[in-house]
Formats: structure tokens, sequence, C-alpha cells
């Protein structure tokens, strides 16, 4: 616990850890990811990945960020209303293909660096493996969206 | 001059579909460019389109060697959104599989490894010893792959008798230590073909978060199953092998040591296995709206299940997986920097990848 307090204290957050189904979770509001990459690192947490969801209708995505700090899962989840978030890459290098994949997968930037070529299907348009709507609809996709629908 | 050289994704150098591009300096690499995706499956995609029986038998398919760990870490998270906790007795026969399957991995890379050393003899036998390991795990599942272990609150077969296949891993260690380990770790031929080869430094190590076998071999004391237990993970007694020097040497020492600890843990578990029943919470399950994640060590290392879901839906909204290569791999790029252009498979494999997972 005394190690989450001092990562919380540092990143100037005031409200307090919340612990849920085994991930220590930490709201960052409307701080910048690339503060909370630097405290990270400061605090010696080793980067696990990010999960991206997209949220229902316009709302946006809300991407999930996990950091092992001395065994605890912490997640601090980032909602975008738009098409880009801050890229981490240059401060935490580890972050490169999850964020070149959360790319390909949902089209959403990271601002700060270029993705191309996709991670996994090189000359592939991005968005169209788990983006609701895609941004430019492949017949591949569309039809693999009809054979699951 | 520099010059580039392509090594994959088909290439008898590599045992998985990838692609090296080196930078070279007559024999020696100057930088490497990874390119992967020649497996991708779409499964995240996929398991968006299964139901909760159905995903388990998806997922244990992204790795053909840790099937069981997958579906391990998908049922732990899936437990928590349906607020079941799998029984004593389930979480004992998890340990058994997790380090059988942990056994089966190291057996089988240190073959593979001992092929790239040149060291032929030492494949067959340790493929030889490979196949013990399958018969056990063919013992307790019926299957030498994809063993159907898991399912949501257990697993879905008990191991009748546990003291009996305690022969067996005496066995096994006999022989990983009057043969595996003593090669490994004394022989000179091992020794000139890995050490100081590959070397990953501590920094780097956690620059690029490398987790499993690996980060312990740069000198990084992590391993979930003490630092984050799971299943009952808390009740044994093992140590941790951590190696300093961050070479292809460290990396093939740790995994050794590793064998005997797995036999240790092994041991422990079917010994003391508590009675009781196998699983909980019948065959209907009732997810909660959320999201829950799950952590296990996986013989490469951290793989990681955040699974998402819906309320009444019978599919999981999300299914995202992080597997160990998919954060070892970008760090070759380090290993093979300055190193000579024939040890580049060895270094390459001495991170034992798996593009199974990562390609997904």
């Amino acid at each position: 616990m005394k190690h989450l307090e001092t990562l919380r204290k540092e990143l100037g957050i005031t409200e307090p850890w919340a612990e849920s189904r085994g991930t220590w979770w930490l709201n960052p509001g409307t701080m910048s990811v690339r503060h909370v990459a630097k405290v990270m690192n400061e605090m010696h947490a080793r980067f696990i990945t990010i999960t991206a969801y997209q949220l229902p209708g316009t709302e946006g995505f809300r991407l999930e960020y996990h950091w092992d700090l001395y065994g605890r899962l912490l997640g601090l989840p980032f909602t975008i209303a738009g098409n880009a978030i801050d890229s981490i890459f240059d401060i935490c290098e580890a972050a490169d293909w999850i964020e070149r994949e959360i790319h390909e997968e949902y089209s959403l930037d990271f601002t700060g660096r270029v993705c191309a070529p996709l991670l996994l299907r090189k000359g592939d348009e991005s968005g169209v493996n788990l983006r609701e709507v895609a941004v430019n609809p492949a017949p591949a996709a569309q039809a693999q969206k009809e054979v699951a629908q | 001059m520099s010059y580039r050289i392509p090594m994959g994704p088909y290439h008898p150098g590599l045992e998985e579909p990838y692609k090296l591009d080196m930078i070279c300096e007559g024999e020696t690499v100057q930088d490497a460019e990874l390119n992967i995706g020649f497996n991708f499956r779409g499964i995240e995609h996929l398991a968006e389109t299964r139901n909760y029986y159905q995903v388990i038998a998806l997922m244990e398919r992204v790795c053909g060697i840790c099937s069981f760990i997958h579906t391990l870490t998908l049922c732990q998270a899936m437990e928590k959104l349906a607020g079941l906790e799998a029984p004593p007795r389930a979480k004992y026969i998890r340990v058994v599989m997790a380090e059988l399957e942990r056994l089966h991995s190291h057996v089988l890379w240190a073959g593979i490894a001992a092929k790239l050393m040149g060291f032929k003899t030492m494949f067959m036998t340790c493929f030889a010893l490979r196949e013990k390991v399958m018969d056990v795990l063919q013992a307790i599942s019926g299957n030498r792959v994809n063993y159907s272990m898991n399912r949501v609150g257990g697993v879905n077969r008990d191991v009748e008798d546990p003291l009996a296949l305690i022969p067996l891993i005496d066995e096994l260690e006999r022989e990983m230590t009057r043969t595996v380990i003593p090669i490994f770790t004394t022989s000179s031929t091992a020794a000139s073909r890995c050490a100081g080869i590959g070397v990953l430094t501590p920094e780097k190590a956690v620059s690029c978060a490398v987790v499993g076998p690996m980060a312990r071999a740069s000198g990084i004391n992590q391993d979930l199953r003490r630092d984050a237990p799971y299943a009952a993970y808390e009740e044994m007694k093992f140590e941790v092998p951590v190696e300093p020097s961050g070479d292809v040497k460290a990396r093939l020492l740790v995994r050794a040591l590793e064998i005997l600890q797995s036999c240790n843990i092994l041991r422990q578990a079917l010994t003391n296995m508590p009675p009781g029943e196998v699983s909980v919470g019948g065959d209907k399950f009732a997810f909660v709206t959320g999201t829950a994640t799950s952590r296990v060590e996986a013989p490469r290392g951290e793989v990681m299940y955040s699974v998402s879901w819906k309320e009444g839906s019978r599919n999981p909204a999300r299914v995202h997986v992080r597997t160990p290569t998919y954060v070892n791999m970008p760090a070759v790029r380090w290993m093979v920097r300055g190193a000579r252009l024939a040890d580049t498979p060895l270094i390459q494999a001495s991170i034992d990848p798996c593009y199974s997972c990562t390609d997904r």
C-alpha cells in the first residue's frame, strides 16, 4: 500500500485507489497520459499493456493503461472522445507494439509518433479488425461482419 | 559497406514464422528490424462472437504449447466476473497442469537450443524427455495438447490418484539432473556458443519491460507465481532462479534451474492435493457488466487477459490478450546489435519466441 500511496501523491491525484477484481484502479481525470508514464518510470513500475475498448455510439474510446508495481496490477483508464491520444512510446519503449496494434485495430492515432507500417497486417487498412464501424470498410471486413452476425 | 539480410518468415534458422531484417557490416549485425503478423488469425475479434463455453475452446488455440495457461488466465478473469472461486482441489490441479506445461515448454526449448548449438544428440535426448512429460499430461487430461482442462469455476477432470504420478516426476527430474542440466551448465561447447552473446543488459530489460525467464536472466527478480500468486501457488515453496549476465547462457541456466523448481512444485502439489470438488457453479453462468483482468506466469513469462462483459450476454464484449513474446521480442533488436550473423538464430531462439501467441 505504501508504494501505491507514494505513486498517487507523485501523480498529484487526490482520489484514492479503488481495488476491483484484483486490479488497483486510479482515475487520472484530465491528466496527460505522458505525465502518468513519466511518473511510472520514476517509480520503477513495469509497463504491461494498453487495452482499448470502443464505447457505445459516438462516445469514443476507453484506453486502460496497465502497469505492475511490486506485483500489484495497476489500471489507469483514459477516455478519449476523438480519434487521438498522446503517444508514450518515447517515454516507455515497451508501449511501441501495443500502440501500433491499437492504431491498427481501432484506427486511433497516437500523437507524436508514426504507427506505419501496420504491425500485424501490413498493407491493409487500419480500423477494420476490432472497430465497430470501420473507417474505410474494406470488402473483406464487411464480409467478416456479415458472417459474424 | 553495409548490406541487408532478411531472415524469415520461412527460414531454416527460425522455428517460427517471423522476419528479421538485419543490417550487417561484414559479419557483424548493426541493427535489425522485426516483422510479425504472419500467423494473424483475428482471435480477439472471433472471441466476441463466441459464447462462454466456446470462447474457452477458442482461446486454448491461441498457443499450442501454453494452451492450458491461456484457458487458465481466461477462466480466472471470467470467474471474477461471475463471482466464483475455484475449489481448493481445482487450484492444485491447475498448478500441476501449469507446471507440467512449463516442463514441456522448457524441455522443448532446450532441444531446439541444442539443435541450434550443433548438439543434435542433445536435441533427440530433450525430445525423448519431452515425450515423458507429454505422457503425464495425457494421463491427466487424455490429450497431448489442447487439454480442455479449464472451465469457469474449476477444472473439467480430476486427478484420480495424484501420488501415482510422483514416480514419473522423479524419473523426469533424474533424467534432467543426469543429462540435460550438466551438459547445458558445464559443457565447454554450450559455454562457447552461449556465453557473452545476445546480451540484454538489466537497464535495457527494464526499459523493454521484458518478462519471464528472459527478465530473470537479465537480473530482474520477478515471477508472478511468487509476487502475485494465483491458483494454489501461495501454498507452494520454491525459489526463483535469477542470473545477472543477460546473455544466452544465462537464459539457458535460468530455464534449466526452473525445470528443477517445477519438479519440486509438482511434487508438493501432488502430495498435498486436498480432497473435494473440482468445480463449482454448475453449467450456467451469469456475468456482471464490467472488466476483469487476470495474470499468469506462463513458461515464457507473464500472460495477461482483460475480459469485458455486458450483463445478460452470452458472449464477451472484448477479450484482450497480452502474451509474453509480444513484449520480449522487440528486445531482440538490442540483443543482436554487435552480434555475429551466425549467432543470430541462437540469440532469437534464446527468448523462446512463440508467434502463435504473438500474432493471435
